[in-house]
């Protein structure tokens, strides 16, 4: 075999153009492939986090009430049962945000725009302090003003609007109810693109007046742990202290995890004991019981029919109940519908390399087919001298094998340049792709699973272009063989 | 259908109710009015201004016109026509113009109020307190309403719109509910006809006025406006005309009612 192998190398070096374009053919091939697979590695990553940031938290609690005419109300009166099942579940928080929002449409000296505003607690919560970044105005100026309003510098531009002037918000209380109220523009950030209509605040006690709450009243419970990748964990450690508490909206499961065979069962047979069985049963059910809620909550924000979150949310239109009902959520239920994109884009890359590929085959399976005529005194020579018709095949295949693994792998290699390259220019916040990017940049992930099937695909699609040519090539006679002239 | 009367809006009255009679004896009178007989009185020119617009026992439908005009914007024009069913607290409003958006429609059935969209035949869940299309108005205006179920008085003055003299009554929402936490009715003293109406929002400001200039006669005693201007007071130069026409309390068939019609009429 290493034989073989050493002879199929120097094979592929004797005609080195040949080889060079072949194993170009599959390189761009597996560059174009990977490029794919590494955005959209990274898509539903860059979208999660820039969402995070807008709304200060990876898990939120949100809850609703009934009025007695069934409308249905989001708000937090009362977050004592959250605070405590916070403290129960161990859940470490970074920052925590008790934010208030309504969309307003702002109206100055004749401009208007719609706004998102989030009424928040101006001094005290420590993520928006830490990310905020003023261009005109600031914290010192909403100390002193309890209608302080910062608004993105796309906004102010929009309205012509200069910190101290008198902005009018026509807004809509949390029933319903038509509101105006002024706010003086006290700070300026720097322009945030896609976001800036999104990314307004204001002090929660003077909003809540507005959209007719009360002043501790709120909307929004967010919570930003210190890993993005652990906020499922963490959204199901909430939930499960929070039902402890207070009633919790909660969707069926959608794909149920599967269970292993019960270790409870395994131990009776085993022992006989059922004593140890059932505690051991009680952990490992408690264990799969959690596990499976967090897979549960994973799987249903894939669900073609909405995200989680507004699953959750027609929940609260559809059932009845006394007093306030909560929900926990993860940014990742917000934005599930990017996972799916994120899997769309995937099996389209797959789609694009399954094409390539096969028109490459094509050449490869003709090219293979010339070697073949070329080496026929060639092939002839060593059946005479004794290798086996399977022996000759599998060195046709271990040339195919060796060329598209060499082109894949330098496919990648290049892809990776690629990708280095693709993520240095800065594109600003200021695009509709922000979003998509990473504080401006391009940035990639490509999956290493991923990467390693399409390689191992394409050396098979390789081999299997090579096959016919290598089959008839191990079916010369030797004799035939050495008779033929080229 | 025959085109209703008009009257003109300083026509004197052909016919006044006793309970007019008794108030307007009293205002004359210089003798200062109790607290009691003028809640009494202020309470029963609701009552009469929520029985114009009741048309409980019967159907009304009309055709409405409105034209809105937005500063540094072309005016718009819009055409609806609405089917109320006060019964069952029913109503249908169908968009015929513009193009673009024929066919669209809203439909209230109880407390849900639902909006059509032809093009992608899907009916989404509103609100009354939705502007129409791009309008000053709001569905909600062309609907039943029960101000003496809705509002409490707490102000009632005299004043006038233009030259005649009207009963300013200022009335505060019992629920937040309603559309707007504080209204002010212009109410002429000699029938109970809405000349002009102030909204305003939670905070105390005024947020739109509505000018009542002219009504129809829809028979049996009944009177609706015929034309109405809603100026919007946040956004400075926003306003809509609207004209009502085609009036009618003739009984429509169920079938109007429903979601279906919306379809079909599609």
């Amino acid at each position: 075999m290493k034989t073989l192998m050493i002879v199929a190398f120097r094979n592929l070096n004797r005609q080195k153009k040949r080889t060079f374009l072949l194993g170009g053919a599959v390189a761009f091939g597996i560059l174009i492939v990977t490029v794919i697979n590494g955005f959209s590695g990274a898509f539903s990553r860059n979208v999660a986090e820039n969402m995070a940031h807008l709304f200060a938290g990876h898990v939120f609690v949100e809850a609703s009430e009934k009025t007695p005419k069934g409308k249905t109300l989001d708000l937090i009166r009362d977050d004592s049962a959250v605070l405590e099942a916070l403290a129960a579940a161990g859940i470490p928080a970074d920052y925590v945000a008790k934010r208030s929002s309504m969309n307003v449409t702002l109206v100055f000296e004749g401009n208007k725009t719609s706004q998102n505003i989030f009424g928040t607690d101006l001094e005290g919560e420590k993520y928006l302090k830490e990310r905020l970044s003023f261009k005109d105005g600031g914290f010192e100026l909403t100390k002193t003003e309890p209608r302080a309003l910062i608004l993105s510098e796309g906004v102010a531009k929009k309205l012509n609007a200069h910190i101290g002037d008198t902005i009018l918000a026509q807004l809509k209380t949390v029933t319903g109810q038509n509101n105006v109220g002024e706010f003086v523009l006290a700070g300026i950030t720097q322009d945030m693109g896609l976001f800036s209509n999104m990314l307004a605040y204001a002090h929660r006690e003077y909003f809540n007046q507005l959209i007719d709450i009360g002043p501790e009243e709120y909307q929004l419970f967010g919570i930003m742990t210190a890993d993005l990748a652990k906020s499922e964990l963490v959204a199901a450690r909430l939930n499960a202290a929070l039902k402890e508490r207070a009633p919790v909206f909660e969707l069926p499961p959608v794909v149920p995890a599967p269970k292993k065979a019960a270790k409870s069962d395994k131990l009776k047979s085993a022992t006989g004991n059922t004593d140890t069985a059932k505690i051991e049963a009680a952990k490992t059910d408690g264990a799969s019981t959690v596990a499976s809620e967090t897979v549960a909550a994973a799987s249903d924000s894939s669900s073609p029919m909405g995200s989680r979150y507004r699953k959750l949310l027609r929940l609260s239109r559809k059932e009845t109940w006394e007093g306030s009902k909560y929900r926990v959520f993860t940014i990742n239920d917000m934005i599930s519908q990017i996972e799916e994109l994120v899997g769309v884009l995937n099996g389209v890359s797959l789609g694009i390399l399954i094409t390539l590929f096969l028109i490459i085959m094509v050449g490869i399976a003709n090219t293979f087919r010339m070697i073949m005529y070329e080496r026929v005194k060639e092939i002839g020579t060593m059946r005479a001298l004794g290798m086996h018709r399977g022996s000759v095949r599998t060195l046709f295949l271990m040339e195919a094998g060796l060329l598209s693994a060499a082109g894949a792998l330098a496919g990648m290699l290049v892809a990776a340049l690629v990708m280095l390259g693709l993520s240095i220019p800065d594109f600003g916040t200021g695009t509709f792709f922000a979003l998509l990017m990473k504080n401006g940049h391009l940035s990639f992930s490509p999956p290493l699973v991923q990467s390693i099937v399409n390689l191992l695909l394409v050396v098979a699609m390789t081999a299997l272009a090579a096959y016919l040519p290598a089959r008839s090539a191990a079916r010369l006679e030797p004799a035939a063989a050495l008779r033929t002239s080229k | 259908m025959n085109r209703p009367s008009v009257p003109r809006v300083f026509a004197a009255p052909s016919f006044v109710p006793a309970s007019f009679v008794l108030f307007f004896a009293l205002f004359f009178s210089g003798v200062a009015t109790p607290v009691f007989s003028q809640t009494a009185d202020v309470k029963a020119i609701l009552k009469a201004i929520d029985e114009m617009n009741d048309f409980t026992g019967r159907d009304f439908t009309g055709v409405f016109t409105i034209v809105s005009d937005k500063p540094n914007e072309k005016q718009s024009a819009q055409q609806i026509r609405m089917f109320r069913r006060d019964d069952k607290e029913q109503f249908l409003i169908l968009i015929m113009l513009p193009e673009a958006s024929k066919g669209q429609g809203y439909m209230k059935e109880g407390d849900n109020v639902w909006f059509y969209d032809p093009s992608s035949r899907k009916f989404s869940h509103t609100s009354l307190k939705e502007n129409l299309n791009d309008s000053e108005a709001k569905s909600g205006d062309f609907t039943k309403r029960s101000l003496l179920d809705d509002y409490d008085t707490t102000l009632v003055e005299d004043g006038n719109v233009g030259k005649v003299p009207v009963r300013v009554i200022t009335l505060k929402a019992k629920t937040n509910e309603v559309s707007y936490d504080i209204i002010k009715l212009y109410v002429r003293k000699d029938r109970p006809l809405v000349l002009k109406q102030e909204d305003f929002g939670l905070s105390g400001r005024l947020m739109r006025t509505t000018l009542y200039p002219k009504y129809a006669d829809i028979g049996s005693g009944k009177f609706y406006p015929s034309q109405m201007l809603v100026v919007d007071e946040i956004n400075k130069g926003e306003k809509s005309q609207i004209t009502m026409t085609d009036l009618s309390t003739a009984k429509q068939s169920d079938v109007v009612f429903t979601k279906a019609f919306l379809e079909q009429v599609n």
